[in-house]
């Protein structure tokens, strides 16, 4: 698993263009060809939407301020989940006391959706911002805090005990042990955490809001906007792509030790 | 005085009676080589003299008293590879000469030297991922060596090693055991390594593990392993060990 055959980068970018160019060839063929087309417009008209939109507005937004709109939302319900979720899980893997308290609670929250959250958090919080930052948030926080617990809890004893040696206190050990050996497993979570709010905002705006692209599918789909629909859906796709490299060149960065990381 | 004293050490895990009752004393200064059968417990016995396990009963002291990993200057090559792999080659070495809280001229001036001595120098900046299991070996030496110990353990740590620089290597114990009168145990499955470097030789049984024989070896240094004497120190620790 660690060694892998690895591209060089150009050779990734030009894969990455072949097969986004195929996709849009076998999408354009699709609909020429067969009866796609009743349902699917081309994506060209689809990307020329999306060009189209860069300056017009859609509802009371041109397209980067509605995406703007949800990243704004899953910037504050992302931060606060990483704010409680990663101390919470480095402190669960630890302490005994403190996994044996909050782990079973994790594990019984962990197989409920962030977006079973949707009706309580409307409950609670009415259906204004803060009940999407709370679906947010929860989408998020637990695979963070699991990740991190199983970072620390995971550490290599041998190392522990190699820094223990050679004379590190306990404070050292943590700090020089146990958070960068956890800091891998840490991002793997933010990685899941990231992609769960990303996922959550739109659901969150399909419910109810007047701006966001989750809105701008839900109000093409009540105008029967196929092209707004899949222009929508295209940014949301690029958007989380973007997103996700984007914490993957912070990881990148911290811990460049692990080559590994793809 | 003793540095290291074992009384009635037992140990098992589960079922299986590693360490039965063992006890023996390492003096301030002496160069202990132990040999053993594998899965004798020779790694058990480091592992819990440095508290890594606890021990069912008898005790361990270092000079005197109840081992405190913070007061007695102890290092531990262990078997396992146990390099950090956030940390460079170079900070590796370092480490524990910064919670020891060297000066900064004494830590570079180490680090330099250390890093030559395991001929790493061309690799300070490189991570343990990219190093083959010699040089993660090395890495351990060197980390062991650069923070001065009062007390080094080592277990089997030339094992990796090609010819060469375990010669080398074992030359460099040598050198640093006349030089500083560090006190050194270590582990070996090699009889030859052991002859050549020690000052006194235990041979362990099978398990459960009783000390067989605990003798000291009279040759002078340097040692050359094709002398008479030398082979004949050889055979009789072989001819021990045949008699497991
Ligand atoms: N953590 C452990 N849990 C259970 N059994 C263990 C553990 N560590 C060692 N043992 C067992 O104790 C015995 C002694 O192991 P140890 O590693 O001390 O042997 P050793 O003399 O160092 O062998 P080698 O020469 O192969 O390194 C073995 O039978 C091993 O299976
Ligand atoms: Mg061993």
């Amino acid at each position: 698993m660690k060694k892998k055959f690895q591209n060089s980068k150009t050779e990734t970018v030009v894969y990455f263009i072949c097969s986004l160019v195929g996709l849009l060839i076998v999408w354009q063929l699709a609909v020429s060809f067969t009866s796609l087309q009743k349902v699917m417009p081309s994506p060209f008209v689809v990307l020329g939407f999306i060009g189209q939109s860069l300056t017009q507005k859609i509802g009371g937004k041109i397209l980067p301020l509605h995406i703007l709109a949800s990243l704004k939302r899953v910037f504050v319900g992302y931060f606060l989940a990483c704010i409680i979720g990663i101390p919470l899980g480095i402190l669960m893997g630890c302490s005994k006391t403190g996994k044996a308290i909050v782990k079973p609670i994790f594990e019984l929250l962990r197989p409920i959706p962030g977006l079973a959250w949707i009706p309580l958090a409307i409950l609670w919080f009415g259906i204004g911002e803060t009940s999407k930052y709370f679906i947010i948030c929860v989408s998020a926080i637990v695979s963070i805090i699991l990740n991190a617990y199983a970072g620390a809890s995971q550490v290599d004893q041998t190392l522990v005990g190699a820094a223990r040696m050679l004379g590190a206190k306990p404070a050292q050990i943590f700090l020089y042990i146990t958070l960068p050996a956890s800091v891998p497993q840490i991002f793997a979570g933010l990685q899941v955490g990231l992609s769960s709010s990303w996922m959550a905002v739109i659901a969150a705006e399909m419910i109810r809001a007047n701006e966001g692209a989750g809105w701008i599918i839900t109000t093409g789909m009540e105008s029967g906007n196929t092209v707004q629909i899949l222009a929508g859906m295209i940014s949301i796709g690029l958007v989380g792509l973007l997103l996700a490299s984007l914490l993957r060149l912070i990881e990148r960065g911290l811990c460049s030790w692990n080559i590994q990381g793809r | 005085m003793s540095k290291v004293e074992v009384n009635h050490l037992t140990k098992s895990f589960g079922s299986l009676k590693v360490l039965d009752d063992i006890s023996f004393q390492v003096n301030d200064g002496d160069f202990l080589c132990i040999v053993g059968p594998t899965g004798c417990g020779k790694t058990t016995f480091l592992n819990s003299l440095v508290k890594l396990y606890d021990i069912d009963d008898g005790e361990i002291l270092i000079n005197g008293e109840e081992v405190d990993l913070n007061k007695h200057s102890i290092a531990y090559i262990m078997q396992e590879y146990s390099t950090m792999s956030w940390l460079t080659v170079k900070e590796n070495i370092q480490f524990g000469m910064k919670v020891r809280k060297f000066s900064k001229e004494k830590l570079n001036r180490k680090t330099e030297e250390v890093l030559k001595m395991v001929g790493l120098e061309k690799f300070a900046d490189y991570y343990p991922e990219q190093l083959s299991a010699s040089m993660l070996q090395r890495v351990s030496i060197a980390r062991a060596f650069a923070v001065e110990p009062d007390l080094l353990l080592m277990d089997e740590p030339y094992g990796q090693l090609d010819l060469e620089l375990r010669f080398r290597l074992e030359d460099e114990l040598i050198r640093i055991w006349q030089e500083t009168k560090t006190t050194i145990v270590f582990i070996t499955h090699n009889i030859e390594e052991a002859v050549y470097m020690s000052q006194r030789i235990m041979v362990l049984t099978n398990k459960p593990t009783k000390v067989k024989e605990d003798f000291v070896n009279p040759l002078p240094l340097p040692r050359n392993v094709t002398e008479e004497k030398f082979i004949e120190m050889r055979n009789k620790v072989t001819n021990l060990i045949k008699w497991w």
